[in-house]
């Protein structure tokens, strides 16, 4: 059940430039969270602005819970502000959360930028379920912007990195990357990131016919799927004329039931 | 300081236990909510506007956020009335909470026949005629949208013709983005209807700098949130001025101080709407701060502080 918690803040610190994570304390909302779900963060008091900010849980602790985001405008550079000392309103857990499966040969976690949010709790969840170690692919602008791959390489995953203008791994596209590790049967791929890169993704998934499950992000105002703000299309032959909910129906969707045609558009040109 | 104060209200003939409902498509059709707070804690649930097929909406982005409010262009996505009664409705029933359902149509005959349906349903307590959604016209070609509630005529045409398929109270829901208010909202009353919500959202657009591009895939859309409370204040302290039937009031509620303000410019009721995506149980909160506030002041009915603004 999700509920409204007023949150100590344990930690708040610059990752990368321009990118935090926050620690928040939140019992309850940690004890129903699962990987893959989201929360939606007030970043202010004030009624400027005036909608909450739906970030993902990173990771997943006895009592508390991390996020990881990029400061993008006026709601995450007032979040950016907040200190240990101080407590945030948070709403959760919401969505749907990533589907685990340990039928899998291969479990690929793909993610471009800030898109890594999602992927600790997951990682950690599989090996934990599974007994298995996912392999991640991380895509970056540079070096510097290279996000949680300590993290990964301490849980035991294998880390693929893959940067713009190669300061770090390969000078290459993360679904470059995804490619060269010639995904075959059995494996399930797991996105998140830009909308062309899950596009590209999830193109590759269904050249070989493998399982992608993906992470969208939407603006929402509700996060709880009474506003219906926050939809994307669905693919026609499938649903029919239908928009899902990011926030209710996600943000987590099997690859296959969301319409790419329209992000599919100047992705590793 | 009172021990106890009366907040039942009537409604144009709607029975209320309090003054408090909630805005149409800001609250679906209530099992969302009821997870933060009991839904039956309301006076009245309004649900998400309802046609007789169901709707897709429009393309996304549908909603930006603006200087303390948001824009949306849903498009008026629902269930359709068929879906409503059969899977939303048992749970409003079961809750027990009076049900005023948002209806809209195509033509007046439309709205008839969707409240003639609900009303032999037994799926209704009340009808509000959207009669001003903003966002059910392609910007694109049309130009900048109509409204039914823009022109009195029309709005004395369609009320007329609900009014004669239902005998539930029937209320109608004005826009905003009109010369004077007080003309649509006497129109409505002389034809029938037993209470006037005002207001609808403004109509509003935003347009990305960097791509140039509008950031609503409809162009424009709705404006709502605490950024048009004074607007709604002031055209509801003008419709409650001429009008005898009673005001709902709604724009961007978010305390029972702001609900205060609208029972004192004239409306007997108002609706929470934006701030239910902030703050889940907002509705229930403006409930328990209007009662604080009687005790306080010495409002024994909730009826003594409307039109009680003092000038």
């Amino acid at each position: 059940m999700p509920t409204v918690s007023e949150c100590a803040i344990l930690a708040h610190h610059q990752v990368a430039p321009g990118h935090l994570r926050l620690a928040v304390q939140c019992p309850k909302i940690a004890r129903d969270a699962r990987p893959g779900q989201f929360a939606m963060i007030q970043v202010s008091d004030s009624l400027y602005p005036f909608l909450r900010r739906p970030m993902s849980f990173e990771r997943i602790f006895e009592d508390g819970v991390t996020f990881l985001y990029k400061v993008e405008g006026e709601g995450t550079r007032l979040l950016a502000r907040l200190t240990p000392a101080q407590t945030v309103s948070v709403q959760g857990p919401l969505g749907n959360g990533w589907p685990l499966e340990c039928g899998f040969k291969r479990h690929i976690l793909v993610a471009g930028g800030i898109g890594v949010a999602p992927f600790p709790a997951l990682a950690e969840k599989i090996k934990q379920v599974c007994g298995k170690m996912p392999e991640v692919v991380l895509g970056a602008r540079s070096r510097d912007y290279l996000l949680c791959e300590n993290d990964f390489r301490r849980m035991g995953c294998t880390v693929y990195v893959a940067t713009d203008d190669g300061t770090a791994g390969k000078k290459a596209s993360a679904t470059q990357v995804l490619a060269e590790l010639a995904p075959g049967p059995g494996t399930r791929l797991y996105a998140c990131g830009p909308m062309a890169m899950m596009a590209a993704t999830s193109l590759i998934a269904e050249q070989l016919g493998i399982d992608c499950q993906v992470s969208l992000e939407a603006q929402m105002a509700c996060g709880t799927g009474a506003c219906l703000g926050c939809v994307v299309e669905a693919r026609r032959e499938l649903e029919g004329e239908k928009m899902v909910r990011v926030c209710a129906d996600g943000p987590v969707f099997n690859a296959a039931t969301i319409d790419w045609d329209r992000h599919r558009v100047d992705y590793d040109r | 300081m009172l021990a106890n104060v009366n907040l039942e209200i009537n409604l144009g003939g709607l029975v209320m236990k309090n003054p408090v409902t909630v805005a149409s498509g800001t609250f679906g059709y209530g099992e969302d909510y009821d997870k933060y707070f009991d839904i039956s804690r309301l006076g009245a649930l309004t649900t998400k506007s309802l046609t007789l097929k169901p709707r897709a909406g429009n393309k996304p982005p549908r909603l930006v956020e603006t200087p303390a409010g948001m824009l949306n262009a849903i498009g008026l996505q629902n269930v359709g009335l068929d879906e409503y009664l059969a899977k939303k409705l048992p749970f409003l029933r079961e809750k027990g909470v009076p049900i005023i359902a948002n209806i809209y149509g195509y033509s007046p005959e439309e709205y008839a026949e969707l409240a003639a349906r609900l009303e032999n349903a037994g799926a209704a307590d009340a009808i509000e005629a959207n009669l001003s959604c903003p966002n059910v016209h392609d910007a694109r070609i049309a130009r900048g949208a109509a409204f039914v509630a823009q022109d009195a005529d029309k709005v004395a045409l369609y009320t007329r013709t609900i009014r004669s398929a239902t005998r539930l109270p029937l209320f109608v829901k004005l826009t905003p983005n009109v010369m004077n208010i007080c003309e649509p909202a006497l129109a409505a009353e002389q034809a029938g209807a037993n209470a006037i919500s005002l207001i609808n959202t403004l109509l509003g657009m935003a347009i990305d700098p960097e791509t140039r591009q509008p950031r609503l895939a409809n162009i424009v859309g709705g404006l709502s949130g605490p950024a048009i409370r004074p607007v709604a204040l002031k055209m509801v302290w003008d419709a409650a001025r001429v009008l005898k039937v009673p005001v709902i009031g709604m724009g961007g509620i978010c305390e029972a101080a702001d609900a205060i303000q609208f029972f004192l410019a004239g409306a007997t009721a108002v609706a929470v709407g934006s701030m239910s995506f902030r703050q889940p149980d907002a509705a229930a909160r403006v409930i328990d701060g209007i009662e604080a506030y009687m005790k306080r002041h010495n409002v024994e009915n909730i009826a003594g502080l409307v039109k009680g603004m003092r000038i």
